[in-house]
């Protein structure tokens, strides 16, 4: 049985001002709730709202074969909160079906892990409450920031309690001869690892709408085709998973409804459920439907699902990047000493990863989508608003 | 007496000192009862008849095109600066920025007109200098011929008795208004293309300055550094060279007062992130005052062509938070930043003369500056250290930090200096330059 693993992210950043020095001191807001407010209320329009509805539609349809995950922000939440409350109801609505999981990751969406352990754990747990708060949902899964995975990421989710299962993408160097299709186990043998399979992934989120693909219009049954072929390798009846990650805003923002995208996830699963061998399965449930012995796998270096590189040169490839977090992760300890919450919140609204993203420098193809997704002129920009709000932090800690 | 004055800046129009000089000026000659007819890179085809001393503010106008002018009459604008827009002023000339890697192109269709009715060879070549070298494909390039082509019209539409010209962008100008009308042409040098280029710079325009500098009747240079330079670089005829320096008043309507934006001490740069401004020495300071007083905060104040290289390397030092950018600031913008200060620095490589410094003094702000510059010469409360010597300027600028009593005092003492230096004064000089020229002029007339 090859059971396909659906994860959607869902993530809202908080986008700064044009923030300039003369700002710094006047009580000036750090971030554009203009801008914000516009963003949230189009991806809104566009993807979050129809896709939900969509989905919702399925799962119904399908009754509980058809299965998918869901790792929403904090940061994403709390603007839903503001400027689009009644897709935070549409998502409540998914989850009550029981068909939907929701992933734990931290509550920012932030690099914490690679620069501070305890405020990682501090993100987590937040998230872990807000999952309880709005949902009453125990997440058991976890996927960091971009999928940024390496072993001691597993060490420390270890020793959160109730996380069995973590989400990574699938990086060739790592994997060589193996497949993506077999749940793993980390490199102490105790949590469960599923790796995104990106080609099928990358198909829907950055392919589907390229007319310059030679696979150009990407149908239904063309895709359910290669999902088929997959299993011709498994002869021994071990259990597969088909791990399809991607962000959810792929649905109509990234991808047009023109492009018919809509269209190919209404009838997708029906095609899939056409099939005995194929089916839809939680990240959840992986762990028990592994009728074999999980090989452990190592990842000494950090790697993500970000760019073609697929490591962490997308948030700190240059120097301004490694500046700017530097200098973020500095200022935590102090603020925290200093107890004051309202100071605490700002720095973790700027620990947000899509900060460090729009200071991207690299060029080549990478960086079109880097400029798809910035609300700035030039990385320049986007590190020059960032330092200053940086500077009014400091100031407010020294007050 | 009746100037027509050529200047690439003016407020609004202005980019850095030259702008800031011409206005100080202005106004003081008004003052004297001196009438100037002003001429700016305007797109209309526009001249500003100043005739007292709010014209300089109000900046009243006049098209060439009597249709266009009775337009213009009839309109009613808002504010001032709607007004401006309607001629064509931005707040953000292209002036100094650097020509290089420039093809050439053979001839206007002017040459013929330009190299006419010359004497003798000396004039001959200086034209055949000024045709032959004003011309490249650069906007800045272009809008300098076609100013200078309509400094012909002027040339005849106008009644003056001496003309004024600043810096190379107008010396062509300059030129073909003497030729036509033969009256006096008094060049001013702000700035040679040796200061801006922090090297030798682009051929074309040194060419252009010299032709400019020998056509006059006399030079002025903004300091005895730029004389030097002038006289050492260019070989102009030291008989014909006078040295006024700049001053600075500062505006009725500025607020002084200090007004923190950081609880620790603050240190200035403010001007172009070029390479003439030695904005790379600055980042060098930082560095090292940082590393023994990281609550300092560094603010480079400005933008340029080095911006981009700057911000970077600062982000490779790491030097976190505390070296900020602000980029291109306006006049209240720069009065804010300016109060927030405490240590000003020019470490500029090559400054004709910089009135920038003189601006913060004026806020009661220490500064630190270069010796190679042309305000070295007219302050003595300021510290004044050669531009590559940044240990010296690192060391002072811990003393300053650690002794807030002293760099208070010094900053005292240099508000009140700077307070004498006004442009009454320099403009007073300039009258009396005037005088003489027209005087000289005459004479050689009735020979």
């Amino acid at each position: 049985m090859l059971n396909i693993v659906f994860y959607f992210q869902v993530h809202q950043p908080y986008r700064l001002r044009h923030y300039n020095v003369l700002d710094i001191g006047q009580g000036t807001p750090i971030f554009d709730d203009k801008l914000n407010s516009d963003v949230m209320k189009k991806v809104a329009q566009k993807c979050y709202l129809p896709t939900n509805k969509l989905l919702l539609e399925l799962i119904l349809k399908h009754e509980g074969r058809f299965k998918i995950a869901f790792s929403i922000t904090g940061t994403a939440i709390e603007q839903f909160k503001l400027y689009s409350p009644e897709t935070l109801d549409s998502f409540k609505a998914l989850v009550d079906t029981g068909c939907v999981e929701l992933l734990g990751e931290t509550y920012y969406h932030s690099l914490a892990f690679l620069y501070d352990s305890n405020e990682f754990l501090d993100q987590v747990s937040m998230h872990r409450d807000l999952m309880q708060r709005e949902f009453s949902y125990y997440t058991e899964t976890f996927r960091n920031t971009e999928l940024i995975y390496q072993d001691r990421l597993s060490d420390l989710i270890f020793e959160v309690e109730g996380f069995k299962t973590i989400l990574t993408e699938g990086v060739d160097r790592i994997l060589q001869w193996r497949s993506p299709l077999y749940a793993y186990k980390n490199y102490s043998k105790r949590i469960n690892l599923l790796l995104k399979y990106y080609q099928l992934a990358d198909d829907i989120a950055f392919r589907f709408s390229n007319r310059d693909w030679p696979e150009y219009p990407l149908t239904v049954d063309k895709f359910v085709n290669w999902i088929d072929k997959l299993t011709l390798n498994e002869k021994k009846g071990h259990n597969q998973f088909l791990n399809l990650f991607m962000d959810y805003e792929t649905f109509g923002e990234h991808q047009w409804a023109e492009s018919g995208i809509f269209e190919f996830m209404r009838h997708f699963p029906a095609e899939v459920l056409k099939h005995d061998h194929l089916g839809f399965a939680n990240p959840c449930q992986t762990s028990a439907l592994a009728n074999y012995q999980q090989e452990s796998i190592s990842f000494p270096e950090a790697v993500s699902w970000a760019d073609e590189q697929r490591d962490l040169s997308a948030w700190l490839e240059n120097d301004m990047q490694r500046n700017a977090i530097e200098t973020l992760y500095q200022l935590f300890d102090r603020i925290k000493a200093k107890g004051d919450e309202d100071l605490l919140k700002l720095a973790r609204m700027l620990s947000t990863s899509d900060h460090f993203y729009y200071m991207a420098s690299k060029y080549f193809q990478d960086g079109d989508v880097h400029k798809y997704f910035s609300p700035y002129d030039s990385p320049d920009q986007a590190y020059i608003y960032y330092i200053n709000a940086l500077a009014e932090l400091e100031e407010r800690l020294l007050r | 007496m009746k100037i027509l004055m050529f200047t690439w800046e003016f407020p609004p129009l202005i980019s850095g000192g030259l702008g800031m000089a011409c206005y100080g000026m202005v106004k003081a000659l008004l003052s004297f009862g001196i009438q100037i007819d002003l001429v700016l890179p305007t797109r209309e085809m526009v001249y500003f008849p100043l005739r007292q001393v709010r014209d300089a503010d109000s900046l009243p106008a006049v098209f060439f095109d009597q249709k266009k002018q009775s337009i213009f009459e009839s309109k009613v604008f808002a504010n001032m600066r709607e007004r401006l827009e309607y001629i064509g002023i931005s707040e953000r000339p292209e002036s100094y920025f650097q020509v290089a890697d420039l093809k050439r192109f053979t001839i206007s269709t002017r040459k013929e007109y330009w190299l006419s009715q010359v004497r003798t060879t000396e004039e001959q070549e200086l034209w055949q200098d000024l045709t032959n070298n004003l011309i490249g494909e650069e906007d800045l390039i272009k809008k300098v011929q076609e100013f200078t082509l309509r400094a012909e019209r002027i040339a005849k539409l106008l009644d003056y008795d001496l003309i004024h010209a600043h810096d190379w962008l107008c010396y062509p100008a300059g030129m073909i208004t003497r030729k036509i009308s033969k009256k006096p042409l008094l060049v001013h040098i702000h700035a040679t293309e040796f200061d801006r280029a922090g090297g030798p710079g682009d051929e074309r325009v040194h060419k252009i300055e010299h032709a400019g500098m020998t056509y006059a009747d006399l030079v002025i240079a903004v300091s005895k550094y730029t004389a030097q330079m002038i006289m050492s670089r260019y070989r102009i005829d030291t008989a014909k060279i006078r040295i006024v320096h700049n001053a600075f008043s500062i505006s009725e309507n500025a607020v002084m007062s200090q007004e923190r934006i950081f609880k620790g001490p603050v240190i200035l740069f403010l001007g172009r992130i070029t390479l003439q401004k030695g904005p790379d020495y600055f980042l060098e300071m930082a560095q090292k005052v940082l590393a023994v007083h990281p609550d300092a905060r560094f603010i480079m104040a400005g933008t340029g062509d080095m911006s981009r290289k700057l911000l970077r390397r600062s982000a490779s030092l790491k030097l976190r938070n505390r070296f900020l950018f602000t980029g291109f600031l306006n006049r209240k913008q720069v009065e804010r930043i300016l109060r927030a200060a405490d240590i000003y620095v020019l470490p500029s490589v090559s400054e004709p003369f910089g009135i920038s410094p003189l601006e913060a003094m004026a806020y009661g702000i220490t500064a630190i500056i270069s010796k190679q510059s042309g305000v070295a010469e007219v302050v003595n409360h300021a510290f004044k250290i050669d531009f590559w010597d940044v240990d010296l300027w690192v060391e002072t600028i811990n003393h300053l930090i650690e002794n807030p009593d002293k760099r208070r005092k010094m900053g005292l003492e240099g508000m009140r200096e700077v307070n004498r230096i006004q442009w009454k004064q320099a403009a007073e000089e300039i009258r009396q330059l005037y005088s003489a020229t027209l005087a000289a002029h005459r004479r050689q007339q009735t020979n």
